[in-house]
């Protein structure tokens, strides 16, 4: 990892949609063992996921991590818990006026 | 456009269940190009944090009151709550009034991505961890979420609104929070979120009259599992004291004033909402600090002094601020952006003012399990 240099990696996942009434979630799992830190960028390849009402869709694709740079992660670490505030559940919107 | 289809609980053979399954399946997908159903993409947001800290915490000082929490999870006394019955009756959405409509829509989608996202930062740490324990917990608390997002998704179904999970292709970066700073945001948003739903349902217990959907009946159960959790990061903070004390009182008393102040602030957006319901925001507001306040001393060795003459005044502006910062960045141009300063500066010196209120300071009690009593 260098200062300001960001190096892309490739990684095979496992992608789990769950659009049940039982259970609503969306995850991702990288099979190589990645690890993600502060400030890395993941997208999965290729077309959008979607399952039907009431099923569950896996697959498995590739995820593209694009590595923070140290200068991006240390970054990160330092302002990133200005915004854990959005963790609160207060059900509510950004918009003020609806 | 609304679209009434029918609910499997609605079925009476099974026959009838898998083709009202089989038509939702071919609808959903169909609604996913479709414009004329409004299409939501949920967009959760992604964190990290040090787990290696997460993995170092050790339960075994509290050891009696972790198991007797993690067993009643286990046992997962909500398994078969969150179920359309036939309490679930019939929602007018063609007839209901459209500010009240745009804004219980909005309500909706929030809670489901707020769930949502609980879920995936759960998800996260559980998979992250190497601490049985932790895991385990996060587990069961991911399960909890990802069950009441469900249950939200079905209720937004009803209303026409298709919950799009295709976040996943899109980029989306990771930020980073400092474990403490979860356990303050998430064990505050949890208690409070328990409160908003008890008095909620309190209240319409009393007035029927003004429960104009039925997901308000299945408040109460829900709420439960906020306490749960809320019970649960008590017991984290329980392990190590140092967080509930020196400087780390100042941090609790900084999360304290921000999720109480956004709160009032965001539920004095939705006037249709409260109205329907027959909710005074400002009473609202003041039950659920009141009723929180009086949780989170178990843990936390201050509460707010909510009765300051100071409070009630200073939440009031702080929430002109906010529409004059909205409007300001409406207007647009240079002038606007002069008022968007002008407006944000105000709303900092009210959370000054807010967070200088002295506090009240209180023992914590030996033992921090509560069990909910609203």
């Amino acid at each position: 990892m260098g200062l300001l240099t960001k190096d892309i990696e490739r990684a095979p996942c496992t992608v789990e949609i769950s659009h049940c009434f039982e259970s609503l979630h969306a995850h991702v799992r990288f099979n190589n063992g990645a690890v993600i830190y502060p400030g890395d960028e993941v997208k999965v390849e290729g077309p959008e996921i979607m399952a039907p009402f009431g099923e569950i869709v896996t697959e498995d694709r590739e995820a593209v991590i694009v590595r923070a740079s140290k200068l991006e992660q240390i970054w990160t670490r330092m302002t990133g818990d200005f915004e854990v505030m959005e963790l609160c559940e207060f059900s509510f919107s950004e918009e003020v006026t609806l | 456009m609304n679209v009434q289809s029918k609910h499997t609980a609605d079925a009476t053979t099974a026959e009838e269940s898998f083709a009202i399954q089989e038509e939702q399946a071919k609808f959903d997908s169909k609604a996913a190009t479709d414009l004329a159903m409004q299409n939501t993409l949920l967009t959760p947001r992604f964190y990290t944090t040090d787990f290696d800290e997460l993995d170092a915490i050790n339960v075994d000082g509290i050891r009696e009151e972790w198991d007797q929490l993690i067993d009643q999870m286990v046992a997962d006394p909500n398994k078969g709550h969150f179920k359309k019955n036939e309490d679930w009756d019939h929602v007018d959405w063609e007839n209901m009034d459209p500010e009240l409509k745009k804004e219980f829509i909005d309500f909706l989608i929030s809670s489901c991505t707020a769930e949502f996202s609980g879920c995936v930062l759960y998800k996260e740490m559980k998979r992250r961890g190497n601490n049985k324990d932790i895991t385990q917990l996060f587990q069961l608390m991911a399960r909890d979420e990802a069950r009441h997002a469900g249950f939200i998704n079905d209720a937004l179904r009803e209303a026409g609104v298709a919950v799009n999970l295709g976040f996943l292709t899109q980029k989306k970066k990771y930020t980073y929070f400092r474990p403490k700073f979860i356990y303050y945001a998430t064990y505050l948003s949890e208690k409070i979120g328990y409160a908003r739903y008890i008095t909620i349902f309190r209240h319409l217990e009393a007035h029927p009259e003004h429960r104009f959907h039925p997901i308000f009946k299945w408040f109460h159960e829900w709420c439960n599992d906020e306490f749960s959790h809320g019970e649960a990061f008590a017991l984290l903070m329980k392990t190590d004291p140092k967080l509930t004390s020196g400087k780390n009182v100042y941090w609790i008393k900084f999360f304290l004033t921000a999720v109480f102040a956004t709160m009032y602030v965001r539920d004095h957006q939705r006037p249709a909402f409260h109205k329907a319901l027959g909710v005074d925001p400002d009473w609202y507001a003041h039950e659920v600090f009141t009723k929180t306040s009086e949780l989170t001393k178990q843990i936390f060795p201050i509460t707010l002094d909510i009765d300051h003459p100071r409070w009630q005044s200073t939440l009031e502006r702080l929430q002109r601020a906010n529409v004059e910062i909205a409007d300001a960045k409406a207007e647009g141009g240079i002038g606007g952006k002069l008022k968007e300063w002008a407006g944000s500066a105000k709303a900092a010196l009210c959370f000054a003012s807010l967070y200088t209120i002295p506090v009240k300071k209180h023992e914590v009690p030996a033992v921090t399990r509560l069990v909910p009593s609203y």
